[in-house]
């Protein structure tokens, strides 16, 4: 208990780094147990293990001192969480469906990211994220099947065409404003799946297959051999999706402290303020809007070509309410509470098969109570500190 | 094209702009007393028709013939209960968030709709197929050039208009409207005045699930057939016709509904090998004309600017 | 494998240590063999699916109680709601779980045409019960991939033949744009153009598509003796019904996508009376094992019906499990057994697979709808006169 006052000496008389490590390992073995666990018991046990420990670790000041572990040592904490996510990764090694969850995650979490940027800290609520998503796989589908631009560039495609496509959207989302403006993303959505399915050029309501991804000759589809065990050829698309959701992550993190971040909050708060300050609304709105697309199309290029085959129904406007609701869940502007919310979003329900039907079911009462008894999410983001020895919160 | 096609083009196009209609008074009404956005709205017309058809299940079990009749007991009993849960939707869900964001309503309201929706498919008994909602009009019909003018559609247009009317008439013409359009104006102003705000507003949110019913049901008589998903697509369409034509105004609602009919049909005869791109056509045109309008055709009066 | 096996102990030992729940059941005298089904088990078609998944079930209940069986089996069936990329996911969750060794797969072509490449990746053998796309077969090579019931291509040319005779001269075709719909669109135009048979237009509709009257108000304009439809019973059920609407007079003519109690279910009045429809195979009463499985079905007591495919489902099960009998459970081996399969024996007549996969059902029934049931044609009161068919 004297943890709460004195924050700083650390979790039951720990050094800081000590706990963020522990912690960190800690995270690591449970994903790797959770992702490998089969039986509904093995997985509701994991479940309500976590439960209980995040509530009882939070009791005890845990995470005020992996906050100063964050604060105080960055980049060993960076470091230990990156080699933690490879671990899995390489743990899991010849299990195609565990990893195949893992990566899915890992896009969802891009995507939720950009999101993040466009709900969370400029307050333009976009309720077409699996059409730019989508866009991204097409764009996958399309270049793979009728040309032969490298792969990785065609990652690159699909964010570009998703911006592309949304500055169409630039002058209707900028002119208006709340429900207004969540009537034309709502609509653009609708459209978008609408297009899909009576165009027959893209495949109709049949989808489309999309070929694989290659990396310097390396075809993605193909076994890994490591140490001498034939690895699952997911653990090529996981370590891809895990350096596409890192790099969003740092991305999204140098966004949030730059005076952009800055700028896209007072947006937020108050645009006619921001704008009598001689902020430029227009522009911060079509960067945040433009950065979030971008993010969702080279995610859904990567899905597009892991999964191999995509359809409209893959991009309904019921998944992009699942990726707002990751947002929410997770908290808005939260970037650790998005990382968070994905895994749960993703992973439990392909883990217990009995809520497989029950999905989203689950997730809108879920995200109902969250509105009314927890409005700021799991993980609510710390408000913005401007003391000179500020360093920024995790 | 001959008159006769024309005919049947324009009696698709007011069909379909009557039950449009329909479903933006009700977004318009929320929006009205509100200034919120309800979106679980096609949802709840979707349990209405489900409603109506479980309660046709049942009259049809307690022996009653009379189509008439069946109809009568299937509108009352499914416009009190959804009427109900719209009242109930406004207690427990709306108003507690009144203060917060006016997005979070949007959201909450949409996860309300998903799961309104889920709980059907899931719960109702073989909730996941569409269900055969029964022909109980007369389906005479005369014959006018190649355009079958049926007498249960004639029914159906005149019935939803009536509605339209009377709701129009209720808002406009009387104290329960007055009240209404007070708390639309200034909820404070209003309070001091003895109204009593949240009957108001539960009272609104009522008449328009009611509406929503009614539309379901209509939907249900016209297509013969209802399935969990149908209040996705109506809800959406009838808020973006709510939109058009302006929040918070009954004509607004109107016209916006009728004008997103048109463009579905004009959509379908100008492509006509191509005419499933008529949604494609019609909110595309939404999108532009958001862009050149952003408050809507017949704009909100109110503005922040400063 | 050893390494995996290692790891999974360690998993459910330190499971059941802290969960203290014993995981251990009464030890078994056979080995468990894992065997999928995937069809449509929820949405519109999912009386199909669950009348295959039944007979599937069936097929492996019955092996099960077979005291000479060397292995206990499991069935996994998996729902795939009739949409590619459903059928993708589970395909892909079926094939990536090494304890399945082989599956019975797929009603809908649309989700055929997705998966089978999923299964030739992870060499998961599939034998397809219900899908009638000549490309899920024909279109590759895999060896992972065969077929025991007829594609529609024999379905369309009898179509064609039979219409013709009866005297239509003109059509007007819907078709979903699914590949399913597209097909049918493509082999029925094509047969229907070689006997003389005009198209007066075409109009591909989406599969969940809700509203009809602009096309059909198109068609009505166009005034056709028949309108076919290739595609599945719920949009079927729509389109009759708006067709009756506008007022068109016109015969209905669907595809064995269509032949389904559903249909009835959907219909009011007697809107579905005199719509003809095809199908490849004989029906079960006229089997040569149609007496016995239609028995046992009775006997296990479902609560749906078998419905137009399950008798294929229950024969491809079958066929799946003699295998596994024969070679073990072992995808490879069972891949190999199933290529040779020459003259074999099941409920639906002997099943002989050529080099991709297809089993030849070369006899195709005609069905008219007949007070509330499919009818075969010879056997109803439209052949014999009592009854006609519309514009006749």
């Amino acid at each position: 208990m004297t943890d709460k006052t004195t924050p700083k000496s650390g979790w039951l008389g720990l050094p800081p780094l000590a706990v963020g490590l522990g912690a960190v390992a800690a995270t690591a073995v449970y994903g790797w147990l959770f992702l490998l666990a089969e039986s509904e018991i093995a997985v509701l046990g994991l479940v309500a293990l976590a439960a209980l420990g995040g509530w009882a670790l939070g009791r005890t000041g845990l995470p005020d001192t992996l906050d100063a572990a964050m604060r105080g040592h960055g980049r060993s904490m960076n470091g230990a969480i990156l080699l933690g996510l490879l671990a899995v990764i390489f743990l899991l090694g010849e299990e195609h469906f565990p990893l195949l969850m893992l990566t899915t995650m890992l896009l969802y979490m891009t995507v939720a990211l950009g999101l993040n940027v466009q709900f969370g800290l400029t307050g333009m609520v976009n309720f077409a994220g699996a059409a730019f998503f989508g866009m991204g796989a097409y764009t996958a589908a399309v270049l793979t099947a009728h040309s032969a631009v490298p792969p990785l560039l065609i990652l690159v495609a699909g964010g570009v065409i998703a911006a592309a496509i949304g500055f169409l959207l630039i002058v209707p989302v900028v002119r208006t404003a709340g429900h207004y403006s969540a009537v034309v993303t709502i609509a653009f959505g609708v459209l978008f799946k609408t297009f899909l399915e009576v165009n027959d050029v893209l495949g109709g309501p049949q989808g489309l297959m999309v070929g694989p991804m290659k990396l310097f000759g390396w075809d993605f589809n193909s076994s890994p051999v490591l140490l001498g065990v034939e690895m699952s050829f997911y653990v090529n698309y996981a370590l891809l999706g895990g350096g596409l959701a890192v790099l969003a992550f740092v991305l999204t993190q140098r966004l949030e402290r730059s005076w952009l971040g800055l700028t896209l909050d007072s947006v937020r708060l108050d645009e006619t303020a921001s704008a009598c300050f001689g902020l430029n609304v227009v522009r911060a709105k079509v960067l945040a809007f433009t950065f979030g697309n971008v993010l969702a199309g080279v995610a859904g290029a990567l899905y597009g070509m892991m999964i191999s085959f995509i359809a409209p129904n893959s991009f309904t406007f019921a998944d992009s309410l699942l990726m707002v609701s990751i947002v929410l869940l997770g908290g808005l502007g939260s970037l650790w509470g998005t990382a968070l919310a994905a895994a749960i979003v993703v992973l439990l329900p392909e883990k217990l098969q009995i809520l497989q039907e029950y999905r989203f079911l689950l997730f809108s009462g879920l995200v109902i109570l969250m509105l009314l008894f927890r409005p700021q999410g799991l993980l609510p983001r710390k408000v913005r500190s401007y003391f000179p020895s500020w360093r920024p919160q995790q | 094209m001959d008159i006769g096609l024309l005919g049947q083009y324009l009696a698709n196009g007011v069909m379909l702009g009557t039950m449009y209609a329909l479903v933006a008074v009700g977004f318009t009404l929320f929006f009205g007393v509100l200034d919120v956005i309800k979106f679980s709205h096609g949802d709840v017309l979707m349990l209405g028709s489900f409603t109506g058809f479980t309660v046709y299940i049942g009259v049809l079990a307690m022996g009653i013939e009379n189509p008439w009749l069946m109809i009568a007991v299937i509108l009352i009993v499914s416009i009190t209960t959804t009427a109900a849960v719209g009242a109930l939707i406004a207690r427990y869900l709306v108003l507690p968030l009144k203060s917060a964001p006016p997005l979070n309503i949007l959201l909450i309201t949409l996860m309300l709709g998903t799961a309104i929706r889920e709980a059907v498919r899931l719960f109702y008994p073989d909730g996941s197929n569409p269900k055969n909602f029964p022909a109980l009009l007369p389906t005479a019909s005369v014959d006018l050039g190649g355009f079958a003018l049926r007498a249960d559609s004639v029914i159906l247009v005149g019935a939803g208009i009536a509605v339209i009317i009377g709701l129009n008439l209720l808002i406009n013409r009387t104290r329960l409207g007055l009240a209404i359009r007070a708390v639309a104006q200034d909820e404070e102003t209003a309070k001091i005045m003895g109204i009593n705000y949240t009957l108001i507003v539960l009272v609104t949110f009522a008449i328009g699930s009611g509406a929503a019913a009614f539309a379901g049901i209509m939907n249900g008589l016209y297509y013969n057939e209802v399935n969990f998903g149908m209040g996705l697509l109506l809800g959406l369409i009838g808020f973006s016709a709510a939109i058009i034509g302006g929040l918070g105004n009954i004509y607004g609602a109107i016209l916006g509904g009728f004008l997103f009919a048109g463009l579905q049909t004009v959509g379908a005869v100008a492509l006509p090998f191509a005419s499933a791109y008529k949604d494609v056509f019609a909110f595309g045109v939404v999108i532009a004309l958001m862009a050149w309008k952003p408050t809507g055709l017949i704009a909100e009066r109110s503005s922040d600017r400063v | 494998m050893k390494f995996t096996e290692n790891r999974r102990s360690f998993l459910s030992f330190a499971l059941a240590a802290s969960l203290s729940l014993g995981l251990a059941g009464p030890a078994l005298a056979k080995e468990t063999v894992k065997v999928g089904f995937i069809g449509p088990l929820s949405g519109g078609v999912s009386n199909m699916g669950l009348g295959g998944r039944n007979s599937a079930a069936l097929a492996v209940a019955l092996r099960n109680q077979d005291p000479n069986a060397k292995y206990e089996y499991e069935l996994e069936p998996l729902d795939d709601e009739c949409k590619p990329n459903v059928g993708v996911q589970v395909a892909t969750k079926l094939a990536t779980n090494r304890k399945v060794v082989g599956a019975v797969t797929h009603y809908c072509s649309a989700v055929a045409m997705g998966t089978v490449d999923i299964y030739h990746k992870f060499n998961l053998p599939v034998i397809v019960w219900g899908a009638v796309l000549p490309d899920i077969t024909y279109g590759n090579d895999y060896a992972e991939v065969h077929r025991v019931n007829g594609t529609m291509i024999n379905q369309n040319e009898t179509a064609a033949k039979f219409m013709t005779e009866q005297g239509y001269k003109t059509w007007a075709i819907i078709h979903d744009t699914t590949d399913y719909g597209k097909g049918h669109n493509k082999y029925f135009s094509q047969f229907l153009t070689e006997r003389g048979g005009e198209i007066l237009g075409t109009f591909g509709v989406t599969s969940d598509q809700q509203d009809f009257t602009a096309e059909l108000t198109k068609i009505k304009e166009l005034n056709p003796d028949v309108v076919y439809f290739g595609g599945l019973t719920p949009i079927a059920v729509r389109i009759r019904q708006q067709m009756d609407k506008l007022g068109i007079e016109a015969q209905f003519q669907g595809v064995s996508g269509i032949k389904s109690d559903a249909y009835f279910a959907g219909l009011s009045g007697d809107l579905a009376e005199g719509t003809v429809t095809f199908l490849e195979g004989a029906p079960a009463e006229k089997l040569p094992g149609g007496e016995y499985f239609m028995a046992e079905y009775e006997k296990a007591g479902y609560g749906e019906d078998f419905e137009a495919y399950g008798p294929f489902a229950f024969a491809a099960m079958s066929l799946l499990l003699d295998g596994i009998e024969e070679v073990g459970p072992d995808r490879k081996a069972l891949t190999a057994y199933l290529a040779d399969v020459n003259e074999h024996n099941s409920i639906t007549g002997s099943v002989s697979f050529d080099d991709h996969g297809q089993n030849t059902v070369a006899l195709i029934t005609t069905y008219v709808a007949q007070d509330g049931q499919w009818v075969v044609w010879e056997d109803s009161e439209y052949a014999d006169g009592t009854r006609k068919l519309t514009g006749k």
